[in-house]
């Protein structure tokens, strides 16, 4: 009977095709296997495979590969700003290419770096940094991670081991306590923080009513505040391009907003101690 | 196989459509994704159909018409079940290729997961178990005993639930897989389980007829209620004599050789194989149990049309029969025999037989040629006249090719007879065929 010809060429066809994604694979992936036990995570972070991420292909389950991180980004879809469709061609796949060029040429703004942090669920097995010209790309810095030494090595010289806690910290110049704050450590990450004390020049910023012409500043304050909050410590330091870190609210907030002065009274928290257990 | 539009068929693509209109909202269509969706869907219509044709074997007697007979049941079935199978495999390329702009790698895991991904396991154990009962029917590696066959063919039960865990587990939307499968699964246990108690129906062996050497015919009257049959209709046969030397406990389809009024159920039985050469020398007195009547060869079924389009009533017919296929016939002239107050078309019968030895029923046949009006027979010896024919035929039947022709007789004669009579332009749905040959 015909069909029995058809079915038996198919299945013959079907047993062909699979067995030789398998051969081809083991033939091609030997050498892609033992680097990625090489390279195994030293955290404890969960680590997926691109077959287990690329099933989270669609704006039911939207999973990203960006720079050998994984991030669930289903619930951040509908605050993301471009059309849907931009977003979602990335569900489930390796993400960084897409990640360093928006479609203009542009990488992704390090305050959109700070939310992606938000997202992480793991990495990805095997996984390394993105290739070296590719990081280089990015003009601002990359968002702390744990893979990322460079805070680190920085705090590493700074005295003192920072015990979980609170702690409050000010930045005093000309005779005026201008930045005072509080915040928590728990595990190491920022927690709470809030501002105590906002002064510049007689004006005290926490008392602005929101139609204040200053205001906008204060809620830049207030950003920077709220992405910090569940940071690891050297997060801190990218309040050195506190723009990068705040929206654009208005004109203003190149001229009066000063990240370095939000540092400056964070380490001195760090470094009065731990204010209350 | 001719499409008709039986009100079965209706119901079975509905069923067959449903899990597809239900899922189907529910899968993502996006610009990278679709040849994964692609895929899934390839997996819900295999099941879809694995399913239909689980609930196509129960065989319960009386539904049969509704889809066109019996037959035409087990060609659905089978070519649903041949549609799950290559559907199948449809689905596991379809996902590997989805998966290979990823990479090799992800394509091959997606295939081929760790072994915690018991999910996808289940599945390709189901596509295994499928293929090892598939097979045989499908001829792959030779033919099996019918017996063993059918047996195998139960491993289609395992195979259905381990294609129903894969899919219950990976889907969304499972009610519509549970109605399904509740049902096929019912089917199965009915056919599997039930109906040899509840179907069956006792018979006692009465007379064995030796029409020739290798063919008796069996005449069994029923203890206590039996069944009710239309000329042309078949019935499963178990024989429950422990003496026998083969067959015993074992059902096999018979064409019914009598007519719709008879008191006895008679039974043309050709010695094929070692169940039907038992039953040459089965003892009068045996015990048989008969479940039935099943197909619509005549399509009269229960006094009415079984389908709308169906043979018109009043137009001439013309019977062809070869060999043992000729029981049906018997059964069509000993109903007229019977009734021959009732009014009918007008039949010629052709039968074909190598030599005059092999034309049993053929005086019983003349002498209701001769008793009732409109009913002729012709013989055709194959070792005089060779194959018969066209001209053969219009020597004897000017106008057999504007006739409603029914044919009966050895995978051979139908394809020649079918080529021949199309040829003659006679429209499909003018050729009414009995299948000899079940798989």
């Amino acid at each position: 009977m015909t069909s029995n010809r058809i079915a038996y060429t198919s299945l013959v066809a079907f047993v062909s095709v699979v067995l030789t994604l398998v051969v081809v694979n083991l033939v091609q992936g030997s050498p892609d296997t033992s680097s990625a036990s090489a390279g195994g995570s030293a955290s404890d972070e969960a680590v997926y495979r691109l077959d287990q991420v690329a099933e989270h292909n669609h704006a039911g389950s939207c999973w990203k590969v960006i720079d050998g991180v994984v991030y669930d980004l289903t619930e951040y879809l509908p605050n993301h700003p471009t059309e849907e469709e931009v977003f979602t061609r990335w569900c489930g796949k390796e993400a960084t290419l897409a990640w360093l060029d928006k479609g203009n040429g542009r990488p992704h703004s390090p305050r959109a770096a700070a939310r992606l942090e938000n997202y992480r669920i793991g990495v990805i097995e095997g996984g390394s940094p993105a290739p070296a010209p590719a990081v280089s790309a990015v003009p601002s810095p990359k968002p702390v991670t744990g893979d990322d030494n460079q805070g680190r090595m920085i705090l590493g010289l700074a005295p003192g081991n920072y015990l979980d806690g609170t702690y409050r910290g000010n930045f005093i110049d000309r005779g005026q306590n201008q930045v005072g704050l509080q915040f928590r450590l728990e595990a190491g990450r920022i927690k709470g923080m809030s501002y105590r004390q906002l002064f510049y020049r007689d004006q005290d910023y926490l008392k602005l009513d929101d139609t204040a012409d200053l205001y906008p500043v204060l809620r830049q304050y207030q950003q920077l505040a709220e992405r910090l909050e569940g940071e690891p410590v050297e997060a801190i330091f990218r309040l050195y391009q506190a723009e990068n870190v705040v929206d654009d609210i208005d004109g203003y907030s190149g001229a009066t907003l000063r990240g370095a002065k939000v540092i400056s009274a964070f380490r001195d928290g760090l470094n009065r101690g731990v204010y209350s257990w | 196989m001719v499409f008709r539009k039986y009100p079965g068929d209706l119901l079975l693509l509905g069923l067959l459509l449903l899990p597809v209109i239900v899922v189907a909202p529910g899968i993502p269509w996006t610009e990278q994704g679709w040849l994964y969706s692609l895929a899934e869907l390839a997996g819900v219509f295999a099941l879809s159909a694995f399913l239909l044709a689980g609930m196509l074997s129960a065989r319960v007697p009386g539904t049969d018409p509704w889809f066109g007979g019996l037959v035409r049941v087990w060609v659905v079935h089978r070519w649903l079940g041949v549609s799950a199978f290559m559907l199948v495999m449809v689905h596991v390329l379809l996902l590997a290729l989805a998966m290979l702009p990823v990479s090799l790698g992800a394509s091959v895991t997606t295939l081929f997961p760790p072994l915690s991904h018991w999910q996808v396991w289940a599945g390709w154990a189901a596509f295994v178990a499928m293929l090892i009962f598939i097979a045989p029917t499908l001829g792959f590696f030779g033919t099996l005993h019918y017996q063993n066959w059918k047996r195998l063919h139960l491993l289609s039960a395992p195979a259905l639930v381990l294609a129903l865990v894969h899919t219950l587990m990976l889907s969304t939307t499972v009610w519509v897989w549970w109605l399904l499968s509740v049902l096929a699964l019912a089917a199965i246990a009915w056919r599997k389980l039930l109906s040899p108690r509840l179907a069956r129906k006792l018979y006692l062996v009465e007379g064995i007829d030796r029409l020739a050497r290798g063919v008796v015919e069996l005449r069994l009257r029923p203890k206590g209620k039996g069944i009710r049959w239309q000329a042309g209709q078949f019935v499963y046969l178990t024989p429950m004599d422990a003496s026998l030397a083969a067959g015993y406990r074992e059902e096999h389809p018979y064409t019914i050789a009598s007519g719709s009024g008879d008191d006895e159920l008679r039974i043309g039985i050709k010695a094929v194989g070692d169940a039907t050469q038992a039953l040459m020398d089965i003892n009068p007195g045996a015990e048989v149990r008969v479940e039935g009547p099943y197909g619509i060869f005549f399509e009269e079924t229960g006094g009415k049309q079984a389908a709308p389009v169906g043979p018109e009533p009043q137009r001439k017919q013309l019977w062809l029969a070869g060999g043992i296929g000729i029981t049906p016939f018997v059964s069509g002239a000993r109903d007229r025999m019977e009734n021959r107050d009732r009014q009918r078309p007008a039949a010629s019968l052709f039968y074909l037989a190598n030599r005059p030895e092999r034309a049993y029923y053929l005086d019983e046949l003349a002498r209701i040629a001769e008793a009732c009006e409109g009913f002729d027979v012709h013989t055709h010896y194959m070792n005089e006249h060779g194959v018969i024919t066209r001209d053969y035929l219009a020597g004897h039947c000017p106008d057999y090719a504007e006739r409603e022709i029914y044919m009966c007789g050895p995978p051979g004669m139908i394809s020649h007879l079918q080529t021949l009579l199309r040829h003659e332009g006679v429209p499909a749905h003018r050729i009414h065929t009995e299948a000899f040959d079940f798989l």
